[in-house]
């Protein structure tokens, strides 16, 4: 794998910021606002690094943006019942985690084909959160603890930049380096070839499904206190995104392959052009067609670094 | 794919390049709706004629976008934002760190919250209010209806709580099918869910209440396409011009409460060079009025 299509990605992103930093110096290019789109692309990375594990069984999730509404959705709502924050957490985690899994175990188990699976629960779950917000947004009872877990800065960084961090760390940890990420990487490779060799499909399916949607839940958790509010459709934004940003990390550090840091990376391309472009006051409409060129010339750039193989 | 990634390159260059010192951001997550369109046109126009650059950012229902641009452009350092159909405790916590970095947050349509220095709104719910009455006393005051509503919107919330206080107060009217309205797509999702109603209770559908008027429009494309014999009668809120071009032409869409929305708009701009110019609102709330808008007031004779 040559250098270029090893690292195109990463040199594409230091000349967009580049660019930026030169179109506006007192803008863009100040260290606070760098700073900040660390916090900006966390959520994104958050859900995308989630959506990594999917994509490594060749397989897609499409329930991650109802998951991460849900999770914000069924917080504020144990707040208003009376729960602690650890017992909340805890509850809305498992609860992605569980509809990942059960996913997870129908993709598994009976081959429904992923898109299938996961267009349905997420389906299911979105219903679900409509039904307990009413469709309304929930602000009340959301403890000034719970809120910290998603605002403020611990030595200068952004609370929301070291999760972040520690689900890239999570993820790379769990693909790169256990037995279940390796299972899950044969899976993606050749499901039939995986079994034969004795893999367990079911379980590092199922797993793989559960992780994805945890990760979906964490960032729903996140988001809500970011926020001070939890929206039921509040999550809807970032399934698109998340893969956007996981294709582009695929194109970065291992050829075609998901892996923590290249999405990482690929989340941060998102948010810079996000935030680059609005500073200077470009037009949503151009904003869009930049980003999706953006991902064009990602995958031109690793072609031509195959070719060049 | 190079000639348009010139193109654009050559844009952005440009907008960097026409961006000074009057700098005024509007954010939106509802630019696709017609009101917030509506409202966001008549402020550029009015802002072209202070000499403003005005920046549109629409995050499509997105609040974590939303928060993430208000961000940004607080660090860009705006003159003002302007926040358009939200509720800014949606994102209380970036409107408050623009405030704190000096920079006024002006809502058009929306709510107060702290950092807010001022909401040009009507009041919702007296616009639900009229919306009811209006439509009981169409109706004779009894029958049965349909509820379209969209409770993430605060003010469309507003509206949907005067609906249950005049229902309190009319017994004969009941509500006999309601349904959450999706955003963005409000008119087919609207029109969807209607002809599953007429398709239901038929000839027991007496009027349909519309928090807005996409699903009203949506409603009654319904009923034209599969029950054009309905009497229901429609009504709905914000003076969409489609609307009163469907009232015009004698449908069962009979009457929307206008919203002065460039009012709002003018409005806006007018309180914005004031503070520019360094003086503190005199109201925090200002609330731009309202009047139902019907073939009656139209001068259309449908008999």
């Amino acid at each position: 794998m040559t250098l270029v299509s090893r690292f195109g990605t990463l040199l594409g992103l230091g000349v967009i910021v580049a660019v930026f930093s030169v179109l506006s110096p007192h803008g863009f290019a100040q260290g606070s606002n760098l700073i900040n789109i660390t916090q900006q692309m966390s959520l994104l990375a958050i859900v995308a690094l989630g959506a990594a594990f999917v994509m490594s069984l060749s397989e897609f999730d499409l329930s991650i943006g109802a998951v991460v509404s849900m999770a914000g959705i069924v917080s504020v709502t144990l707040f208003g019942s009376g729960w602690g924050i650890l017992a909340t957490v805890i509850i809305t985690l498992g609860a992605g985690f569980a509809v990942g899994c059960i996913s997870g175990f129908f993709v598994a188990i009976w081959r429904v084909p992923s898109f299938i699976m996961t267009l349905a629960m997420g389906t299911i779950v979105g219903g679900m959160t409509f039904w307990v917000s009413g469709g309304a947004t929930l602000f009340s009872n959301i403890p000034v603890g719970f809120r910290d877990i998603g605002r403020g800065y611990v030595g200068g960084i952004p609370v929301l930049t070291l999760w972040a961090v520690a689900g890239t760390l999570f993820v790379a940890f769990i693909l790169d380096w256990t037995e279940l990420g390796r299972r899950i990487l044969a899976i993606g490779g050749n499901r039939e070839a995986a079994r034969l060799a004795g893999v367990g499909v079911v379980p590092a399916t199922v797993w793989a499904f559960g992780l994805c949607t945890l990760m979906a839940a964490l960032a729903g958790l996140l988001l809500t206190a970011r926020l001070g509010s939890a929206h039921p459709t509040g999550g809807n934004g970032f399934l698109l995104q998340a893969y956007a940003a996981a294709y582009l990390g695929m194109t970065a550090f291992r050829d075609g392959q998901p892996n923590a840091a290249g999405t990482l990376l690929g989340a941060a391309i998102i948010a810079v052009v996000a935030n680059g472009l609005t500073i200077l006051g470009v037009p949503n409409y151009l904003q869009d067609i930049f980003t999706g060129l953006i991902i064009i010339a990602s995958v031109m750039v690793r072609n031509f670094g195959r070719a060049a193989d | 794919m190079r000639t348009l990634t010139t193109l654009l390159a050559a844009g952005i260059f440009q907008f960097a390049a026409s961006a000074h010192a009057e700098d005024i951001a509007v954010l939106t997550p509802y630019l696709s709706s017609v009101a917030t369109n509506e409202m966001i046109e008549t402020f550029k126009t009015e802002s072209a004629a202070k000499g403003w650059t005005v920046n549109v950012v629409d995050t499509r229902g997105d609040f974590q976008q939303l928060a993430s641009r208000v961000e940004d452009v607080a660090n860009a350092g705006v003159k003002a934002i302007v926040l358009v159909s939200v509720d800014p405790n949606q994102i209380g916590d970036q409107v408050a760190a623009a405030a704190d970095k000096g920079i006024p947050v002006i809502v058009l349509d929306g709510a107060l919250a702290k950092g807010v220095a001022i909401n040009i709104t009507t009041d919702n719910f007296a616009l639900g209010s009229l919306l009811s009455d209006y439509l009981f006393k169409a109706m004779g005051d009894k029958g049965n209806i349909v509820k379209f509503f969209h409770s993430a919107h605060p003010g469309v919330r507003q509206r949907e709580l005067a609906l249950d206080k005049a229902l309190g107060e009319h017994p004969g009217i009941k509500v006999i099918a309601e349904h959450y309205v999706q955003v963005p797509g409000p008119i087919d999702n609207a029109r969807q869910a209607m002809e599953t109603f007429v398709r239901q209770y038929g000839d027991e559908i007496n009027g349909v209440w519309a928090a807005w008027d996409e699903p009203a429009i949506g409603a009654l494309l319904a009923i034209q396409s599969d029950k054009p014999d309905s009497k229901a009668l429609i009504a709905g809120i914000d003076g969409n011009p489609q609307a009163i071009d469907l009232i015009k032409q004698c449908s069962n869409l009979v009457a929307t409460v206008r919203q002065d929305f460039p009012g709002i708009a003018r409005t806006a701009v007018k309180e914005i060079a004031a503070v520019i110019e360094g003086k503190k609102p005199e109201k925090s709330e200002i609330f731009v009025s309202a009047n139902v808008i019907d073939r009656a007031s139209l001068g259309v004779s449908c008999n």
